[in-house]
């Protein structure tokens, strides 16, 4: 019998531990949209029984029921304001932090990254006190305004970061060409960044989408509440429910991968930029 | 238009003092090129122009006016880089309009001075396409169009031609020329390929560790060079230094004897005292096969046949490495002791501390028809 080859058996090797991740990845979630689609006595003859038919009424009872049309809409109301504003902000601050000399650069750039460090468990309190006292509890401004501040020291080091690692000459082959600062960024840096504009976007959204507890601290109406909280609250009143509740966790979950595959292409080319000629 | 001058100017990068005190006039059509060996401060010489780089002392004037504090768009000067930095989500076409668009030009004027470009740089057909479909001359020739349509008077380029094939390379060589021709702008260029150099310029300044050695025309260069170095970077392959030592000087010129024990005089201007530490340079194609005013044994040690020529490398009795280009067709084998000779009007004398004696070389004889 020939001897396997060295090689190989690392190969395969490699191949069975990727095959492992990949199922102790897919298979809750597998798990949990398969629930979704049962009956609650489908439910009973075991997790990975398959339903006589798929129950979307699940769905329809979590979405009218368990409110999470006013909770999805809540969410996108939110997250649409927080990502683009933190975009629009991170692209002019990392601008001025890649390319700009000003006092104190370092020791600002120094509090930016304090900045990303501090739990917002650390904060919420005086910021709840704050928004109070600027009359913004129970509303969307509540949500969003500290929501963009929280994001801007990420978005600003994301941005600068990847704006160092454009290509001086193009920069400066537009400075030659009379283009001011402005237009510099919109015109040649702007659509140069698209793939990290994508990725920066997916993180802002994925992390503002699952942000609980500004929203659980700040707005205690039902009307503002977002979708990780309306899953709180739909726990709650459907806790005997698995399958509607599964349903409901499958709409929190279903935007973000949704948003992903849309930026997929963009954002894996994101994350290799600067790795290739 | 395209009269530069620059005076005393100096750039230091903290304690390091990257271009020492440079004094240097271009007159309008030149086509000058800086040329030395990587990191001689060519580059940041021609970005201090270009006011990308600001100097730390001196004065840069362009057509008389001091432009030491003038914005880069406002020096009346293009640059084309050695990394074409196309923008490469543009066309041709928006990336050569692009300096006219930020200038405000009307819709006409942009398209119409976009269109001469294109058909000058023979880009007419590739207007539409975008920098990532096209050849590496394609894209070098968008670069060149950018900086043609602002008609500066001054063009600067920095080494446009090194990211391209050696047949793509001699092609652009060419067409540079012609471009200067026709254009008859002041072009700087910045190259550290001697051949670039020597074919394309009309006056050649060489550069190293921050300092002009030499400024001249490319055959001034060639055969009358300042100092060792410059007779060394200029020529390919370079030039044979053969220690020696001084004898005597008289009107006719300087005889010294070789270590090889060759004792020879030549014609050059200066006077030299005996026993003086010297050294000969011989250019390998000025090295023939056999009998001439000078010869010198030399046992081949590699021959690269090159067809039309060969290159010879080897050493002399004194183990003195020694290079000669021959004819192609002639017979020549490593390990077979060779008789080399030279005519020793061809040679050049040094002093020990690098600086060259004169030759007697009329350079209009060299040109004249």
């Amino acid at each position: 019998m020939a001897a396997i080859a060295p090689d190989a058996i690392k190969r395969q090797s490699f191949r069975l531990v990727m095959w492992l991740f990949t199922l102790l990845t897919i298979v809750p979630f597998a798990l949990l949209l398969l629930t979704s689609l049962k009956s609650k006595q489908d439910l009973f003859r075991g997790a990975f029984a398959l339903p006589a038919y798929p129950h979307f009424e699940n769905y329809v009872s979590a979405w009218v029921d368990g409110h999470f049309g006013t909770y999805f809409w809540n969410s996108i109301i939110v997250v649409v304001p927080v990502v683009t504003c933190s975009i629009v902000l991170g692209l002019l601050t990392g601008f001025a932090f890649a390319f700009l000399s000003f006092p104190f650069k370092r020791s600002i750039f120094v509090i930016l990254t304090i900045g990303m460090m501090v739990p917002t468990e650390a904060f919420i309190i005086p910021l709840y006190y704050e928004m109070r006292y600027l009359g913004l509890l129970n509303s969307y401004a509540a949500m969003i305004l500290p929501q963009i501040a929280m994001s801007l020291p990420f978005a600003t080091l994301f941005m600068a970061a990847t704006m160092q690692q454009l290509p001086k000459d193009v920069m400066e082959a537009a400075l030659l060409d009379g283009a001011s600062r402005g237009l510099i960024l919109r015109r040649v840096i702007v659509p140069l960044l698209k793939p990290a504009i994508s990725s920066l976007g997916l993180f802002l959204f994925i992390w503002t989408w699952n942000e609980f507890l500004i929203p659980l601290i700040l707005v205690n109406d039902d009307a503002f509440r977002t979708m990780p909280l309306g899953m709180l609250f739909f726990q709650g009143r459907y806790t005997v429910n698995t399958p509607v509740l599964t349903a409901g966790a499958v709409l929190v979950i279903a935007p973000i991968i949704v948003v992903y595959l849309i930026f997929q292409r963009k954002f894996i080319e994101g994350l290799t930029a600067g790795a290739s000629k | 238009m395209g009269h530069l001058k620059l005076q005393a100017v100096t750039k230091t990068f903290g304690n390091v003092e990257v271009i020492r005190a440079t004094d240097l006039t271009i007159e309008e059509g030149e086509f000058v090129v800086f040329v030395g060996p990587s990191g001689c401060g060519k580059s940041t010489m021609l970005r201090m122009i270009a006011g990308l780089e600001e100097i730390s002392s001196g004065t840069i004037a362009i057509d008389g006016r001091v432009v030491n504090d003038i914005a880069p768009v406002e020096r009346g000067i293009a640059m084309v880089f050695q990394s074409y930095a196309l923008y490469p989500h543009m066309t041709v076409f928006e990336n050569i309009a692009f300096p006219l668009r930020v200038a405000k030009l009307a819709k006409g004027e942009v398209d119409q001075r976009v269109r001469r470009a294109a058909e000058l740089l023979k880009l007419s057909d590739r207007l539409e396409y975008k920098p990532g479909e096209l050849s590496g001359g394609q894209r070098q020739r968008v670069a060149i169009g950018r900086a043609i349509v602002r008609e500066p008077s001054v063009f600067l380029f920095d080494e446009p031609l090194s990211n391209l094939d050696a047949a793509l390379r001699s092609e652009m060589r060419v067409e540079l020329s012609r471009l200067h021709a026709s254009l008859g702008n002041t072009m700087i260029y910045v190259t550290h390929d001697q051949i670039e150099a020597m074919t394309m310029a009309t006056k050649i300044v060489v550069l190293r560790a921050g300092r002009v050695e030499q400024v001249g025309s490319p055959l001034e260069l060639f055969h009358k060079p300042a100092n060792r170095f410059v007779a060394g970077f200029i020529g390919n392959p370079t030039m044979n230094f053969i220690a020696a030592e001084g004898i005597s000087s008289s009107a006719e010129g300087a005889t010294v004897r070789l270590s090889t024990g060759l004792e020879l005089k030549l014609p050059v201007n200066g006077s030299i005292e005996s026993g003086e530490a010297l050294e000969l340079g011989i250019r390998p194609d000025d090295l023939v096969l056999g009998g001439a005013d000078a010869q010198i044994e030399m046992t081949p040690e590699v021959v690269e046949r090159l067809g039309n020529q060969s290159v010879v490398h080897g050493i002399t009795k004194t183990d003195q490495p020694l290079c000669a280009v021959i004819g192609g067709d002639r017979p020549i084998s490593p390990g077979r002791p060779t008789r080399l000779g030279f005519d020793v009007a061809k040679a050049h004398l040094f002093r020990n501390d690098g600086t060259a004696l004169e030759r007697r070389v009329d350079l209009q004889s060299l040109v004249a028809d």
